[in-house]
């Protein structure tokens, strides 16, 4: 109990069988929060180092795909710790909702990506009314 | 099972003593088990804090300390340093209000962090530079006189 060791945020590296990529370096998998209400469907991302031109978000037969790439910095001198490694950023998602490809908006901030997925007007549920005599 | 058979005299080595630490392990495991992850704890975060991921190095001139803080306020980080410690705290804050939104995968974290290094030398405490850039905080520490590696030549006759 006294000596518990404390649990540094952890960078998975992207695992060779969830995607393979064809570029060089070093791949991470991001955190992701995903949430969704009646008209859109919200993606945040966790991309710390990247630049927001770096980054591509790709929507191509409901398969949305997140790269974020970014150049390793050369460094001359002595390291005393490390805990994470620089590197790119891949994740892919299948999307079963109708989106309007055309509305996708995408921010990014201190290294957090947010999309914005609006619904398309068929999958916008609506309310029929009934109407009694 | 074999653990079940608390000792045998027969070999007479120091078998009890064992089966005592044993014990005692066991019991600091129970507490553990108990005590350990506990976010409810009063003093702990609960379950809502996080652990930076730094990476420190130096050269001959400098301390060089980076941090990956993907979604903090710059204003929100807080870095202090007294003597050779260097404390950076702050908050990340929640900007996701769930209102009625149905949550499909929640894996960032959010909440209070606070880290504390102890630097390899003295620091010249007012050049300072710290830069916040996508996410990741940059930390320049410049190494004070004293803390300066100097290398004295020998020569061997």
């Amino acid at each position: 109990m006294a000596n518990q060791e404390i649990q540094v945020v952890d960078k998975k590296e992207l695992s060779p069988e969830s995607a393979e990529i064809t570029r060089n370096g070093v791949y991470f998998t991001p955190a992701v929060d995903i949430f969704e209400n009646s008209n859109e469907l919200t993606v945040v991302v966790d991309m710390p180092g990247i630049n927001s031109e770096d980054v591509e978000v790709d929507l191509r037969e409901n398969i949305l795909t997140i790269i974020g790439d970014t150049k390793a910095e050369e460094f001359q001198g002595q390291e005393l710790l490390t805990e994470y490694r620089t590197g790119g950023y891949y994740r892919t998602f299948r999307v079963n909702n109708l989106i309007d490809h055309a509305k996708i908006a995408a921010s990014m901030s201190d290294g957090v990506l947010t999309l914005k997925l609006p619904k398309s007007e068929k999958a916008v549920p609506r309310k029929i009314p009934v109407a009694c005599d | 099972m074999r653990s079940l058979i608390p000792w045998r005299w027969k070999e007479g080595r120091s078998v009890p003593e064992n089966a005592l630490t044993e014990f005692r392990k066991e019991v600091d495991d129970l507490f553990n088990q108990f005590f350990g992850n506990a976010g409810w704890l009063p003093g702990t975060s609960f379950s809502r804090g996080f652990t930076p991921a730094f990476d420190v190095s130096e050269t001959d001139e400098e301390i060089l300390i980076k941090a990956e803080l993907p979604g903090v306020d710059p204003k929100d980080i807080e870095v202090d340093l007294s003597g050779t410690t260097l404390t950076v705290k702050g908050e990340k804050k929640e900007e996701q209000e769930e209102k009625t939104e149905n949550v499909h995968r929640i894996e960032r974290s959010f909440g209070c962090f606070s880290r504390s290094v102890t630097l390899p030398c003295e620091v010249k405490e007012d050049q300072v530079e710290a830069n916040f850039k996508n996410g990741v905080l940059n930390l320049k520490l410049p190494k004070a006189e004293s803390g300066k590696k100097r290398s004295i030549k020998i020569d061997v006759k």
